[in-house]
């Protein structure tokens, strides 16, 4: 027992504040239906500003908390709140890609500005080490987790006896309420985002002194409250905060008992996700989504099909002159061609199945492994090992959808974000994939081993891609999928197993993401998980989706804007903040197309909003009731359509 | 309240038979012990005031909530436990009160996807590839669907784009493409006017005639169950409170103290 001890209580420390940072992210979502990716990265802004104004700029530390934790963050609240009235009937993948872009841009912004090497922060508060039962514990740890608790149970107080708590619980226990609010409406959301923002950066600045001030860390760390959100599954605030507490012991646990194994370490940070996984995958369809989406809306081609055969012959006849200008720049452009599979891959799942997947990097990487396995390991022909490696990244593209059997939208992002992080956490540097060194051998073909005559492989192999997606997309399946954006519900009772359907494009995806993983380790000459984390995922599908407008063509531009644009970048400051260009451009594109969508005739015509909440199997059974309840109220009380129409049937019957 | 006639033993010719249904939603209890019968060859209407628990009567039989209690036999088949797809792929097809249409997708893609949907199942190569018979089968009944629904003109427009009228109609079409041998019709003229409701219900009364198929009608608008309806259910507060022919649903106080409240009865 007290070897657990010390464990239990830093576990406790740390997750008091995983859970004030979750309750925050739990508020605004069922408040105003976004679930801000960005939260992490407010937690990461507000440790940085504070870093910035205190040690750097030597304010006293009482002011820079205020203007760190109290000021910036009310600025951003103001920024989410509009930004969530706007999106709030958008597109599922605009919903989620508006706020994965302000995330991007804010780390990007911290890594870019103060680079990506973690900076010591500032011990505010005091850190000497008391001794409570035997038991050397730091003050500060002990006064941080004071703090979060207290503004917890602060919370609690506020929501439960003020007017604007009381509203606001009721808001989160039927959002529904919100409308039947009238004017309050705009309160409650506005400070719901302010308190959640404040809880964002209240944790961050007590997280930093713990773990040190790394952005990438502080914002992947705050996303440990995905974990907590999942246990009070996206709804109980007070189950929220106790899940930040399950998850800090948890990890503290799991860190002893795993302690002294290299095979295991990854698995203590990766606990979260785990659970984050586990609760979407078991609580499935008890998870109701706040809000409505709209179906994507019809795009019309921005070319007739002919126009848009003959660019793509004329882009492929560029891209095969580009060895004679490229020189020295060609390994850039082999590396667009991947990313054009890659793309792709994507796209195929996102635009054409409407389904979004943040574990795409995960699949690329046991791609690139599984190559270098086959080909090295087992010395298979090459060819044989890339479209073999394609295949081995099937059945992981298989699990990812397992989840979107049970799932949808936003939890379906969530659930395959968990994947990918649990993927890249325990599994990259296991033997299975890329061993404890990280790094495999990975050949080119023998005959074709120069880099121009890689080039015309990789190229062969892009539009062998393209061509296939675009067979699946002309394709039944592709029919299918495209009416199952709009409506699975009916689909099914068309008769299609839509269960099937999104397996097979999900394992589509994954063997086309699977020979780009392949393809890739070939080109650099090794297999390597390094750039295919979680967040590389994330910055894909914000890239691919800044290029949405571009229709069929957004691969291209989406390959080209992460490979070629660098190599011609005007030098290495102009690299750093381009990340921060693809988040705030995704987050424009989102709210622009969110807002064009809006003013579509068809869609204020047939009202998509109130058939969406209608729509079979959405409504809750507490909405049912509500529904009947007020249904039968009005029959009792008061002449209703129905009885007019009775008697006019009636009236009918008699005269004939 | 009448006494309900005794429900046949499940059968082929039978069609949809449902027998003693009960769902409930947490506490409250929307179909209480319902039992119906919609056979092939007839259109048989289910009425009752908002909230008697018609719809989630609809989204048992298709599949879409499981009940609490009872069964769904389909042609003699028990498919009480089978989901929505696999019982429209035994016959059973239904539209939608609030017409849920693939709005991106134009209206003939719509009309078309009520058969290619259900040629496509549940086998990964057959919802890929669709061999020629299907494309030749799926055309053929595309055409015919359109034609019968009036909706010729209108085949490249997309479905978000169209009225209310025009969306009830896509619906139908889409249905009728599927060539189940049982259609559920979810207060089909919701939202249509007087001589776009009559036109409804000729068609409808039209396919049942020549492809002798079976209706099972949900609906508000008692003029159109009068006139296509040859068997009425009346449903209120979750039980069944009058079965027989329209004429008889006329006199019945029974039904007159469900629309209009028992204190008027």
């Amino acid at each position: 027992m007290t070897d657990i001890l010390p464990f239990l209580i830093i576990g406790l420390t740390t997750g008091s504040i995983y859970g004030l940072a979750a309750m925050g992210l739990v508020l605004t979502y069922k408040t105003s239906g976004i679930f801000n990716f960005a939260h992490g990265a407010i937690a990461a802004l507000a440790a940085y500003a504070f870093y910035d104004l205190h040690a750097m700029r030597g304010l006293p530390w009482p002011l820079a908390l205020l203007l760190a934790a109290g000021v910036l963050p009310a600025l951003l609240a103001v920024l989410l709140e509009r930004m969530a009235r706007r999106l709030a009937d958008a597109t599922v993948t605009m919903k989620i890609v508006a706020t994965v872009g302000l995330q991007l841009a804010i780390t990007g912004a911290l890594l870019a500005h103060y680079g990506a090497a973690g900076l010591p922060f500032p011990d505010f508060l005091p850190v000497a080490t008391v001794t409570v039962v035997g038991l050397h514990l730091g003050l500060d740890q002990l006064i941080s987790a004071g703090i979060a608790a207290a503004a917890a149970v602060a919370f609690f107080l506020f929501f439960r006896l003020s007017r604007l708590g009381v509203r606001m619980r009721a808001v989160v226990g039927d959002p529904d309420l919100l409308e039947l609010a009238g004017t309050s409406a705009v309160a409650i959301r506005s400070w719901s985002w302010l308190i959640g923002s404040w809880f964002a950066a209240v944790s961050g600045i007590l997280l930093a002194p713990q773990i040190g001030l790394d952005a990438l860390l502080l914002t992947l760390l705050v996303v440990q409250a995905y974990g907590a959100a999942a246990i009070g599954l996206f709804s109980s605030l007070p189950l929220t905060y106790a899940g930040g507490l399950v998850i800090g012991v948890l990890t503290a646990l799991a860190t002893s008992l795993v302690a002294g194994s290299e095979a295991l370490a990854g698995l203590p940070p990766a606990l979260p996700f785990l659970v984050l996984f586990l609760v979407l995958l078991v609580a499935g369809r008890r998870l109701v989504e706040v809000g409505s989406h709209r179906p994507a809306p019809p795009s019309a081609p921005l070319l007739r099909p002919r126009a848009s055969r003959v660019l793509a012959v004329a882009a492929l006849a560029v891209a095969a002159t580009v060895p004679l200008f490229a020189g020295a720049r060609l390994p850039v452009y082999a590396n667009a061609l991947v990313f054009l599979l890659i793309f792709a891959s994507l796209h195929l799942l996102v635009r054409v199945s409407g389904q979004v997947s943040l574990a795409h990097a995960g699949l690329v990487a046991v791609g690139a492994a599984a190559f270098s396995h086959l080909a090295v390991g087992t010395g298979l022909p090459w060819l044989l090992a890339v479209l073999l490696a394609g295949a081995v990244a099937v059945p992981v593209g298989a699990a990812v959808a397992v989840p979107a059997i049970r799932l949808s939208g936003l939890f379906l992002a969530l659930g395959t974000f968990g994947f990918g992080l649990l993927l890249e956490r325990v599994m990259y540097r296991s033997e299975f994939m890329f061993g404890t060194t990280g790094t495999l051998p990975a050949p080119r073909p023998e005959a074709l081993s120069s880099d121009t005559a890689f080039y015309y492989v990789l190229l062969a192999f892009a539009a062998c891609g393209m061509v296939l997606i675009a067979l699946i997309t002309r394709s039944r399946l592709g029919r299918l999928l495209r009416a199952m954006a709009d409506s699975p519900t009916t689909l099914s009772t068309l008769g299609l197993g839509i269960n099937v359907t999104r397996v097979t494009v999900f394992c589509l995806s994954a063997f086309i993401a699977g020979v780009a993983g392949a393809l890739y380790a070939s080109t650099g000459q090794s297999a390597t998980g390094a750039p295919f984390t979680a967040y590389a995922s994330l910055t894909w599908l914000a890239v691919l989706v800044l290029f949405s407008p571009a229709r069929s063509a957004a691969p291209v531009l989406a390959a080209l804007l992460v490979t070629v644009v660098p190599a011609y970048g005007a030098g290495d400051a102009a690299v750093d903040w381009m990340p921060v260009v693809f988040g705030l451009g995704a987050m424009l594109v989102a709210l622009h197309q969110s807002a064009a969508d809006r003013a579509a005739p068809g869609n204020a015509a047939t009202g998509n909003t109130g058939r969406a909440r209608e729509r079979i199997g959405a409504a809750s059974a507490a909405q049912e009731r509500l529904h009947r309840t007020a249904n039968r109220a009005a029959v009792a009380a008061a002449p209703t359509g129905d009885r007019l129409r009775i008697t006019a049937g009636d009236g009918e019957g008699t005269e004939r | 309240m009448t006494a309900m006639t005794a429900q046949a033993p499940p059968s082929e010719d039978a069609g949809l038979q449902i027998t003693d249904l009960t769902i409930a939603f947490g506490g409250n209890t929307a179909v209480d012990g319902v039992s119906l019968t919609a056979p092939r060859h007839r259109i048989t209407g289910l009425i009752g005031p908002n909230g008697a628990g018609k719809t989630t009567t609809f989204n048992a039989c298709s599949g879409l909530l499981r009940p609490g209690r009872g069964s769904v036999h389909l042609f003699g088949r028990d498919v009480t436990a089978r989901g929505p797809a696999s019982r429209a792929r035994l016959g059973l097809g239904r539209t939608f009160q609030r017409m849920e249409l693939f709005d991106s997708l134009t209206v003939e893609r719509n009309v078309a996807l009520g058969l290619e949907a259900r040629l496509a199942g549940s086998h990964p190569l057959k919802q890929l590839l669709s061999p020629r018979p299907d494309r030749t089968a799926v055309r053929a009944a595309t055409e015919e669907s359109l034609e019968l629904c009036g909706l010729g003109g209108r085949r490249h427009d997309p479905a978000g784009a169209l009225p209310t009228g025009q969306r009830r109609l896509v619906d139908l079409a889409r249905v009728l493409t599927g060539g189940f041998d049982l259609l559920l019709l979810d207060e089909p003229s919701s939202g249509l006017d007087t001589s776009e409701t009559r036109r409804f219900g000729a068609i409808v009364a039209n396919v049942v005639a020549e492809r002798g198929c079976g209706v099972l009608l949900v609906e508000h608008d008692m003029s159109l169950v009068m006139s296509i309806c040859e068997h009425l259910y009346v449903l209120d507060f979750g039980r069944l409170v009058f079965e027989g022919s329209p004429e008889g649903v006329r006199g019945s106080e029974a039904v007159r103290a469900a629309y209009l409240g028992s204190e008027a009865a």
